[in-house]
């Protein structure tokens, strides 16, 4: 079995990666970053004036103020990474949750089934392959726009690189909600709306302090830090990834904690409830 | 009786729990059968009687409630137990983005398979069910009948000892159907054991030596096909039929199949079968043998769950 196991699971992730690739998931986020990518090499022009100052230009208007080349490239690095964060992890969820339960639909799943494969090397790889394909169009769009603008103006922020791991680890924490949605309801619709609402419900969320503030009964406060500390914290999360990129030391790592830990919560009960569900 | 045999359960139960515990379904209940490797089984029973939800305990895809399932001596709950086995499940949704021969690669790989002997193999089978010129196909261009024989091409690229067909002639023309059978006569040749879980009577009498009949979820008959057929109808058995002739003899018959170069026609009545004995001998076919039978599979059915 386990001379077995890595053929498999590269064959699992094979086709994961296939049916993204033909159902245009693939190909449709590769353009965006592509296009993104482009948007800078091409249409946006940086002249850097003495070494240290920069003037900008978009579609030829140029921006007359001299600015310092490193702060306006970082500025530039932190709203590319600010833009991938929200609007990408957006389009990632949306892709994924296609994906997902597409695996798992009657008719196909008992096939798969029926192999002599675990089920939660099944699941596992699907999980996996979703992971690494949204990791690659990260890492594609950052190392695009970090060596672009490294081109242009000769500095390179290592730190902009921070946004890679940090956006794959919020949408890793994020496709496990996918996924255990997407194995007990087998439904794309479903998976996307309650993802999309922990990630719009996060920000408010965070508003913890502020809210023990308004709210007027003791329990309801708990009640709001009780779920600001369940679930996972999206916006902080895009607080860290925004200070890494910038540079900034981060004050509290404990967002990332407690968001691995519900990650790894909700995919143990998305493996535990496939196990268990029958088909 | 060979000692381990290619499917045993004993007291299998499945009930399906609803919430709150109010309605549950007790699909099937208390299921002992043994399946001998080599041997050619049909299981039926009317919609509902509990046949795909026994096949599917037997591939783990649903959970038993109680009792136990083995496939060749294995436990059917590890996935070892599914090695040796080729499943084409009812109402398959095979992957519309792949191809036919990727689709064969695929699950051939997941059963094992080495690359080289995957690429022979699905030449082979694609060739076997008449589908060569498609395997650069997208499936989503296929029809259902092209879909269902390439997911019998699927369940048997890996050489399974055990072939679970559920429902194998869905959506098959009576040509595809033949095709089928007679592809499932060189397996059981061959000595792979067929688990045929199906509704079409007629196709079970004429392919399986031994059936099961579920009703309710639990066993009413098991037996030998020709022990309970023994009965009303005649079973005509000629050589040297042109398929001109077995084309039309047998759009008149109740089921009709070829061995070893034999065709067998089961006729209603006698009447019937003497019609086609003339036709038989005006073509100067040899007559094997004319016997009468008490019944057919379908009345033993009948009977069975009392309808």
């Amino acid at each position: 079995m386990s001379r077995l196991r890595l053929p498999v699971t590269v064959v699992l992730i094979r086709d994961t990666f296939h049916e993204a690739i033909v159902r245009w998931v693939f190909w449709g986020t590769f353009a965006l970053c592509t296009a993104l990518i482009l948007f800078f090499l091409f249409l946006l022009r940086i002249d850097v004036v003495e070494g240290a100052k920069a003037t900008i230009s978009l579609f030829g208007q140029k921006e007359s103020k001299a600015m310092d080349v490193a702060k306006l490239v970082r500025q530039i690095h932190s709203a590319v990474a600010a833009f991938l964060y929200m609007m990408g992890m957006f389009l990632a969820v949306f892709a994924s949750a296609t994906l997902m339960p597409a695996a798992l639909e009657r008719g196909r799943v008992e096939l798969l089934l029926s192999k002599p494969l675990r089920r939660w090397h099944i699941l596992l790889a699907r999980y996996s392959a979703n992971l690494l394909l949204v990791m690659l169009n990260i890492g594609y769009l950052i190392l695009g726009v970090w060596a672009v603008f490294g081109w242009k103006t000769g500095v390179w922020h290592a730190s902009f690189l921070y946004a890679i791991p940090a956006t794959a680890f919020m949408f890793a924490v994020l496709l496990a909600v996918v996924t255990l949605v997407a194995v007990f309801s087998e439904s794309a619709a479903l998976a996307t709306m309650i993802t999309f609402a922990m990630m719009v419900m996060s920000p408010i969320l965070a508003q913890h302090k502020l809210m023990a503030k308004l709210l007027s009964s003791e329990w309801t406060r708990q009640v709001w830090r009780g779920f600001y500390h369940a679930l996972p914290k999206f916006f902080d999360v895009g607080g860290i990834n925004m200070d890494l990129v910038m540079g900034r030391a981060v004050s509290n790592w404990a967002p990332v904690w407690t968001s691995t830990a519900f990650g790894l919560v909700v995919l143990s009960a998305a493996l535990f409830l496939f196990q268990k569900r029958d088909y | 009786m060979s000692e381990t045999a290619a499917v045993e359960t004993h007291d299998l139960t499945k009930v399906y729990r609803t919430l709150l515990r109010r309605r549950d379904v007790r699909a099937v209940e208390g299921v002992s059968l043994r399946v001998e490797a080599g041997s050619t089984f049909g299981l039926l029973g009317p919609n509902g009687a509990g046949k795909t939800t026994f096949v599917k305990m037997l591939l783990s895809a649903v959970r038993p409630t109680a009792g136990f399932a083995r496939i060749f001596g294995v436990d059917c709950r590890r996935s070892q137990a599914r090695r040796p086995v080729g499943y084409l499940p009812e109402n398959h949704r095979l992957p519309g983005y792949m191809t036919g021969r990727g689709m064969l690669d695929y699950y051939a790989a997941l059963s094992g398979m080495g690359a080289r002997a995957r690429r022979r193999r699905a030449a082979e089978l694609l060739a076997l069910v008449g589908l060569e010129k498609w395997g650069s196909t997208r499936l989503s261009r296929y029809s259902k009948g092209m879909l269902q024989r390439l997911g019998l091409a699927q369940a048997m690229m890996h050489s399974p000892r055990l072939l679970v067909l559920d429902e194998p002639s869905d959506g098959v023309d009576p040509v595809g159907r033949r095709q089928i059978r007679e592809i499932l006569r060189e397996l059981e040749e061959r000595g792979v054991t067929v688990f045929i879980n199906s509704h079409l009577l007629a196709e079970v009498e004429l392919f399986c030596r031994e059936v099961a009949i579920l009703h309710r979820g639990r066993v009413a008959l098991v037996g030998k096909v020709k022990e309970l057929t023994a009965g009303k109808g005649y079973r005509l058995v000629a050589a040297g039929v042109p398929e001109r002739l077995e084309a039309e003899l047998r759009a008149r018959v109740a089921a009709a199949a070829r061995r070893d170069g034999l065709l067998e026609l089961q006729f209603p009545s006698r009447e019937e079968a003497n019609q086609a004995l003339d036709l038989l001998r005006r073509e100067g076919c040899e007559i094997e043998s004319l016997t009468p039978t008490t019944s057919t599979l379908e009345d033993v059915f009948m009977r069975t769950v009392n309808v």
